[in-house]
């Protein structure tokens, strides 16, 4: 069984700018997966590269395994080398002039305690990773999938306490993408390896992930498993980042705990669902899914009419642009055939349970 | 309305076609030719030389008598062979210090954080703009065995050891130091393009840094180490001012030297040099091959579209470590020996009772300067050197342009030979240029031997290799469509070239044209045999008074010289800014 990875308080600011990392906490559970999500620049590759050691943090603590391995406070910084990690990068990072056998077997040659038989690790490794039959390839033979495979072999062959992943499939084309996504998952979980995953790619971190941590400018905004990053977002930007792209402005009228009531000015009142202590008086805006918004229904709660402006078939989907009371909703609609026209008055219904308010914090939460 | 456009077509083409049909093969027909009476008549005659036993001065070129045997005969000659030996061990000994120098330089400014990387990588450059005999003077200066300023400083701190650059190990110290940049220039690049991900993975692995530089790092730039071995290793062997100053006193030959002192006998042996000429270049030919191969080769550190942050290794307090290691290189190759030169330019004599007297102001003088400004010939060297430089660029220039359109822009047939054609140049080294333009002109009387002009057609043909390519890579950063805009627009060919092609590629024009102004004054190699009394050049005199003992002239014509090209750098490096900004300003 693997151990625990715990952040505490970890910053790192780079010579110029402000902090890349601003003062992340979280931990991962042995053999758990936890992945990291966000926009470029939002700090989690870096914050990956300091729990690596590549980079070296300005302040806070890095435990791996219960050992702190960083923690510039006290003096602290233990070498990559010396940390038990194992690491996926981005561009593969296999080495062009060894074979793939050369490649797996490289840790084990120059660990202290790596020794053993290594051509017999070396062979069972491939074997987990569907590589069994190209031991003796050159790796620039090999396609990208499989490149990233040795990698993949490369970083488990020692059985690291923890793997670091660095956006290991960006790479790799759309289809192959979704398989090896699928099969890293299995492989993972197999070893029952700990796992720290950095991506952009939203159905990547749900796969995977145990938990979903997301990032931006260098804070963690949310760290949960992903079925409530996706159905109770913490913050307007997870919201958004998650694909809550619909966004309607108004005033708080009441809170009643985790409910409450938004102004919408002429088109209304909305009853919405809230994580955050908001006031009768506040900015409010309303974030929800485009494919969340019943179009053509009247429900009990946040029923509205309005107009279909503009409707966009793409195939196995339909768009539509609709309008309420100065309002404008972008709805998302399944199937191969659109229902709706652009004529006349629409009924639709906005569930209370999918609309989520937050304190409107101007145009720079929005992006 | 179809058919009167229909009728209307052919109508035109056929007004147009005759002309457009001879154009192009007459303007690739002179190409050729031209290409072909600068470098295929002399190498022809070269070879015509090197088979045949008659001396074009006195014969002409009526008597013939083409024969293997007296090629054979010189290389089996005991001589030719230790020349050859001679050559191969200074330029592989060379070779392998710049090699052990350019790497430890490309890892130190490319990968760690040494302070003032910048300043290093930028002066650790200078070295290449050293004239070769200019360097040579000044480490005979430095370190001649009997009076050599280093073993005077020796001498005076009481240690027994002497310096004695006179000899094989001489060379090769010089060759190492001062060709270390182009080992350099390969391998920093090849570092720079590295994905810093690949060590990395060898660290988190669990490799230590030294590990890694061994286990990935060098094996993966291995084709760049390679590349510029070659290169460095054909260069030193085409250099003849490094071995002139310091192998000539300890009667160590190589190829280069030998060559010259065969065209020096009285009476020249005008056929041997030939021969030896050819093989030199035979082996320059095989080796440029070789490094070709190489560079073409699929690279296996460069991920192509990518851009990496560099990574730099932090070396703590060991990088004032590699700091002053790059401070020590610096002295070696730049202060040492322009403290040299300036003691022994301005000093009357040049011999030191003992260390103080390096520090008697009364010693110091411009006598030397005096004497070599009171001899005609020296400012005509110069008047000479500039002349020949200013029709080397503007020939040199505009030939490269066309041949650069026509091989890049253009889908004529016949350019493949252009390319070809302009291409042999790189495997002949400056020294055979020479022969091969001394064999081709020597015998014709009234012909260009004896003026400056054949000066000038041999550096022609010598750099038009690297003009074309230089002036290539600036026509490959316009964009084709620029130019069929301007078609579109109703632009003839000419007229294009001329409103789109010349003003975009300016920059590298005037850069390229530049260069080979500098790269002209430098030449000594090919101008050793082309010279006369009237066409003197600068090199040639210096090697003269070099020759001629006097080390006081020497040192002050040689940093004459060395001011010279500082100036013309200068002014060079100023006007391809200002081009640069122009063509800026018009794009």
């Amino acid at each position: 069984m693997s151990s625990a990875l715990l952040i505490e308080d970890l910053v790192k600011r780079f010579a110029t700018g402000k902090a890349a990392v601003d003062g992340v906490n979280f931990d991962v559970p042995a053999g758990e997966i936890v992945v990291l999500l966000g926009p470029s620049g939002c700090g989690k590759t870096t914050t990956l590269r300091c729990v690596a050691g590549l980079e070296h943090p300005t302040a806070g603590r890095i435990s791996i395994g219960g050992r702190v391995v960083s923690e510039p406070e006290r003096g602290v910084l233990v070498s990559p080398r010396e940390r038990d990690i194992g690491m996926v990068f981005q561009s593969y990072a296999v080495w062009p002039h060894m074979t793939v056998h050369q490649n797996v077997a490289y840790p084990l040659k120059h660990r202290r305690n790596g020794g053993g038989d290594i051509s017999a690790k070396v062979r069972d490794t491939l074997e987990l990773v569907g590589l069994g039959d190209y031991a003796e390839r050159s790796v620039t033979s090999l396609s990208g999938g499989q490149m990233q495979r040795v990698a993949l072999a490369r970083s488990l062959v020692y059985r690291p306490q923890l793997l670091l992943l660095d956006e290991p499939l960006s790479n790799l084309d759309a289809k192959l993408r979704v398989r090896l996504r699928d099969e890293l998952r299995r492989i993972l979980k197999q070893t029952g390896m700990t796992g720290l995953y950095v991506t952009h790619d939203q159905s990547e971190a749900v796969v995977l992930g145990d938990r979903i941590g997301v990032m931006r400018e260098g804070k963690l905004l949310q760290m949960a498993p992903p079925a409530e990053i996706y159905n109770r977002p913490a913050d307007s930007f997870v919201a958004n980042f998650t694909g809550a792209s619909n966004v309607l402005l108004g005033k708080v009228l009441e809170r009643k705990g985790e409910h409450a009531t938004i102004d919408l000015g002429a088109a209304g009142r909305i009853e919405a669902w809230t994580p955050q202590q908001l006031s009768p008086g506040d900015k409010a805006r309303v974030a929800l899914r485009a494919e969340n918004v019943r179009l053509g229904e009247r429900g009990p709660a946040n029923a509205f009419s309005g107009r279909v402006i503009e409707r966009r078939y793409q195939g196995m989907q339909t768009v539509y642009d609709v309008e309420f009371g100065g309002q404008r909703l972008e709805v998302l609609e399944l199937g191969t055939a659109a229902r709706h026209t652009t004529d006349g008055e629409i009924a639709l219904t906005l569930p209370p349970d999918q609309c989520w308010a937050y304190r409107d914090e101007g145009q720079t939460a929005a992006d | 309305m179809t058919a009167t456009s229909v009728e209307a077509l052919p109508a035109v083409t056929e007004v147009r076609r005759p002309s457009r049909r001879l154009a192009a093969p007459l303007w690739v027909t002179a190409l050729l030719l031209i290409l072909t009476f600068l470098v295929i008549y002399p190498l022809l005659m070269l070879v015509f030389g090197a088979v045949s036993d008659s001396n074009p001065v006195i014969d002409g070129f009526g008597k013939f008598n083409p024969s293997l045997t007296h090629f054979i005969a010189v290389l089996g000659n005991e001589n030719v062979r230790l020349a050859f030996f001679n050559a191969l061990m200074a330029c592989g000994g060379g070779t392998i210090l710049a090699v052990v120098i350019g790497l430890a330089f490309s890892w130190i400014v490319v990968r760690t954080n040494t302070p003032f990387k910048g300043f290093i990588a930028g002066a650790s450059m200078i070295p290449l703009f050293v004239p070769p005999l200019v360097a040579g003077v000044a480490w005979s200066i430095l370190g001649s065995p009997k009076t050599g300023l280093l073993n005077t400083a020796l001498k005076w701190m009481g240690i027994d050891f002497r310096f004695d650059f006179y000899s094989m190990s001489g060379l090769i110290l010089v060759f190492g130091f001062y060709y270390a940049p182009y080992v350099y220039m390969f391998t920093a690049s090849a570092l720079r393009n590295m994905d810093p991900s690949l060590e990395e993975a060898s660290e988190v692995s669990g490799a230590s840094a030294f590990t890694t530089i061994f286990t990935v790092t060098f094996p993966l730039i291995a084709p760049a180490i390679l590349a510029g071995s070659l290169l460095s290793f054909v260069v030193m062997l085409g250099i003849y001012g490094v071995p002139a100053a310091l192998g000539a006193p300890a009667n160590i030959s190589v190829l280069t030297t030998y060559i010259f002192k065969l065209t020096a006998w009285s009476p020249p042996l005008y056929n041997t040099a030939a021969a030896v000429a050819i093989l030199l270049m035979f082996v320059t030919a095989i080796l440029v091959w070789a490094q070709q191969r190489v560079l073409s080769g699929r690279s296996f550190a460069t991920v192509a579209g990518k851009a990496f942050r560099p990574r730099s290794l932090n070396l703590g307090p060991w990088r004032w470590f590699t700091f002053s290691l790059a401070l020590v290189y610096l002295f070696v190759v730049v202060v040492l020996p322009t403290i040299a030169l300036v003691i022994a330019a301005f000093r009357r004599f040049l011999f030191f009772k003992d260390f103080d007297a390096v520090f008697d102001m009364k010693a110091y003088s411009w006598v030397h300067f005096n004497s070599i400004f009171d001899n005609p010939l020296t400012m005509m060297s110069i008047w000479n050197t500039m002349k020949v430089g200013f029709i080397t660029a503007v020939i040199g220039g505009l030939l490269a342009f066309a041949i650069g359109y026509t091989i890049n822009r253009t889908h004529v047939a016949g350019r493949k030979s252009i390319d070809l054609l302009s291409t042999i140049p790189v495997a002949i080294p400056g020294l055979v240029v020479g022969v091969a333009y001394l064999w081709a002109w020597i015998g014709l009387p009234g012909g260009l031997y004896g003026t400056i002009w054949i000066l000038a057609l041999a550096f022609v043909a010598r750099f038009i290799p690297d003009t074309v390519k230089a002036l290539s890579t600036s026509f490959m950063q316009i964009h084709k469509e620029l130019e069929e805009a301007a078609w579109v627009c109703g632009r003839g060919l000419l007229g294009t070239i001329w409103t789109i092609m010349l003003p975009l590629a300016r920059p590298g024009i005037v850069a390229s044209m530049t260069l080979l102004f500098v790269l002209a004054v430098r030449e000594l190699g090919s101008s050793l045999f082309l010279y006369t009394s009237d066409t003197t050049v600068m090199a040639v005199l210096l090697l003269d008074y070099y020759e001629g003992g006097n080390i006081g002239k020497t040192a002050a014509f040689s940093l004459v010289q060395t001011v010279i090209l500082v100036v013309l750098l200068g002014f060079t490096t100023w006007l391809s800014r200002g081009a640069a900004e122009g063509a800026g300003r018009a794009g």
